[in-house]
């Protein structure tokens, strides 16, 4: 136990001696405040305007504010967790620690628990504006704050790891840099090319951290998400593990083998968590009890591009509800992989059983009324009013004391603190 | 003690260890020579399971491994670096005569002292040394073979790979020459004879 806190304390001292964890720390106040004072001033103009129903304070303020974190973790973040391998093994630290009486997979999670304070030290800033907006009398859910930092929390991890076996794998950090550069544009690409084809690659593209992201930050907590980051996260920090001794190319394809499997498993998980203080990912629930006493199988045929509008419409409002609903749905995407004009496009397909209905619509209304009347089902009646949101009482001057926190504040404070660290050499 | 039996370590085609056999000794101070690229460092760092082996077998208890070039944590103090190890084997910090110094700030010859002062903070009953005296002056080097010749005869058997024949000679009970992945000779000091002559002649 003892040998765990040396290194955890080794691994906290680098870390507070990293010159990219400071530069992080620093550049992270201003872009969340940039974030953070554009979205209030957002939010208070439509609060004044005519339609302030329905504003949520997830996508006009949390969502907005922590966007500032995921440009740090796709692109400042990495070197931070690199340098916690590449830094050791260019000065001969690295051959030193492995002699150390500790397994060498708690070097990997020392670091990863470094890294972690890392986080939560960035994550002042967004906290410092989270209050900046209470004190405006802005109106926040607990619920929906905690999933949409849950996700990001992962998606910090699962980068961290990624970046440390880039680390562990290639010589020097400018490489294991380039690895997790190409790592996160694959991702992307991935991201990009499946929205709307369905099959195997949109449920691979729906694993990628931002399309894993984008599911917490519209209030929808997903366990098959949460598996698939943390299957990744174990296999990169095993795969780290191992190179950092002595590389294993067996042992890691064997890792990323049983990582893959464990993948398709969780995939297969279908609970998942509405959160959002508007249920929107979910139908009034007695819409929900109707579609889930739908026995029959329910396949849905999508003819639309992944381009179309309609199709986000359709994926965004009706699909994400109805897998979290219907016992047993099938979707098919009969575009997917083809280019042409078809005579059945926009529409969409409802089959249960042998009986059949197409339907160009994909508001929510129509699609129920047209899945219970396939499906035999009566029609309940809605009682659930609508969600009344949160406009900002007071916008006027609002943008005053964020500018001086986040833009004069949290930059002295942080080279203070900086300041403090390098100039402390303790003799005991 | 240790036993190296039959060690063979190829890379990309080329043979850096050849068939390598050798007994370590308790308490012995043994010097492995050899001229540059002989396979000093590759056989102590698959002595230290820091490298794989292509065949052979290495039978070994405790033992500490410190690399030559080592500038470890270059951001921290001397002092945070040897409070950090001692920490792990929980002896308290030695003295030295620039804790405060940045690793980063040291010169070659006080990196060299560093590095010997984590290799005796180490509490394995065997420590390899790889250039123990390398960037050192004649007075450290000195000090350094006095600070060697105290542990060894506190029961520690000390295994250093070294350049300087001179440097050798002086400290060590038994030598091994290394030369292009093999061993060709072995013995005391006294047993070699001449020492340049016997390794200008087998290398």
């Amino acid at each position: 136990m003892r040998s765990l806190r040396v290194l955890l304390r080794k691994d906290l001292g680098e870390l507070f001696a990293s010159r990219a964890f400071w530069f992080t720390l620093l550049v992270i106040g201003p872009l969340v405040g940039q974030a953070f004072i554009q979205a209030v001033s957002t939010y208070a103009e439509v609060s004044a305007g005519a339609l302030p129903q329905g504003l949520s304070p997830l996508d006009g303020i949390v969502v907005p504010s922590l966007g500032a974190y995921e440009l740090a973790i796709m692109l400042l973040f990495p070197f931070v967790a690199i340098r916690t391998i590449s830094a050791e093994r260019t000065s001969g630290a690295l051959k030193l620690i492995l002699q150390w009486p500790v397994p060498v997979g708690a070097h990997v999670v020392s670091k990863l628990a470094a890294l972690l304070v890392a986080w939560l030290l960035s994550l002042t800033a967004f906290g410092i504006a989270m209050g900046l907006w209470l004190g405006y009398g802005g109106h926040l859910s607990g619920a929906e704050v905690t999933n949409v930092l849950l996700g990001y929390t992962l998606r910090f991890v699962f980068t961290a790891a990624i970046s440390m076996a880039a680390a562990a794998l290639v010589p020097g950090a400018a490489n294991a840099a380039v690895v997790v550069l190409a790592f996160t544009i694959g991702t992307w690409a991935l991201d990009f090319l499946a929205t709307g084809r369905g099959g195997l690659w949109q449920t691979l593209a729906s694993y990628t951290p931002a399309a894993a992201v984008r599911s917490f930050e519209r209030g929808l907590m997903r366990v098959d998400v949460i598996a698939v980051m943390l299957i990744v996260t174990v296999v990169a920090l095993f795969i780290a593990a191992r190179f950092l001794k002595i590389g294993s190319i067996v042992a890691a394809v064997v890792a990323v083998a049983i990582g893959a499997g464990s993948i398709v498993l969780a995939s297969q998980i279908r609970t998942s968590f509405d959160l959002s203080e508007d249920r929107r990912n979910s139908f009034p629930a007695a819409d929900e009890r109707a579609l889930r006493s739908i026995k029959e199988p329910l396949t849905i045929s999508v003819w639309l591009s992944p381009e179309d509008p309609r199709m986000n419409d359709f994926e965004r409002n009706i699909l994400v509800r109805l897998r979290r609903t219907v016992p047993h749905l099938r979707e098919i995407y009969p575009l997917e992989g083809r280019t042409g004009l078809f005579s059945d496009y926009g529409q969409i397909e409802y089959r249960i059983g042998d009986r059949r209905v197409m339907s160009r619509s994909t508001t929510e209304e129509i699609v129920l009324e047209t899945i219970y009347a396939l499906a035999r089902v009566p029609a309940p009646p809605h009682s659930e009013g609508a969600y009344a949101g949160y406009p900002l009482a007071k916008g006027d001057g609002l943008e005053n004391p964020s500018c001086i926190v986040f833009y004069a504040l949290w930059p002295l404070t942080v080279l203070a603190a900086w300041r403090f660290v390098r100039r402390s050499p303790r003799t005991g | 003690m240790i036993t190296i039996s039959n060690l063979t370590v190829v890379r990309g085609g080329r043979r850096i260890l050849d068939d390598v056999s050798f007994d370590i000794h308790p308490g012995e101070l043994l010097g492995v020579i050899g001229p540059n690229g002989a396979g000093k460092t590759t056989l102590f760092e698959c002595i230290a399971g820091l490298q794989p082996i292509t065949s052979g077998t290495i039978r070994k208890g405790e033992l500490f491994y410190m690399p030559d070039g080592v500038k470890p944590w270059p951001d921290q103090t001397v002092w945070w670096t040897l409070e950090i190890f001692g920490a792990m084997w929980g002896i308290p910090v030695p003295p030295l005569d620039y804790l405060n110094q940045r690793v980063s700030s040291l010169s070659k010859g006080e990196t060299k002292r560093l590095d010997i002062a984590l290799a005796l903070l180490a509490p394995h009953p065997v420590l390899f040394l790889d250039e123990p005296f390398d960037g050192l002056d004649i007075r450290q080097v000195r000090a350094t073979i006095e600070q060697l010749r105290d542990v060894a005869r506190n029961g520690c058997t000390l295994v250093l790979s070294i350049h300087q024949l001179t440097d050798a000679a002086r400290v060590c009970d038994r030598l091994l020459l290394l030369n292009h992945g093999r061993v060709i000779a072995s013995g005391t000091p006294a047993e070699l004879g001449d020492l340049e002559e016997a390794f200008l002649a087998l290398t």
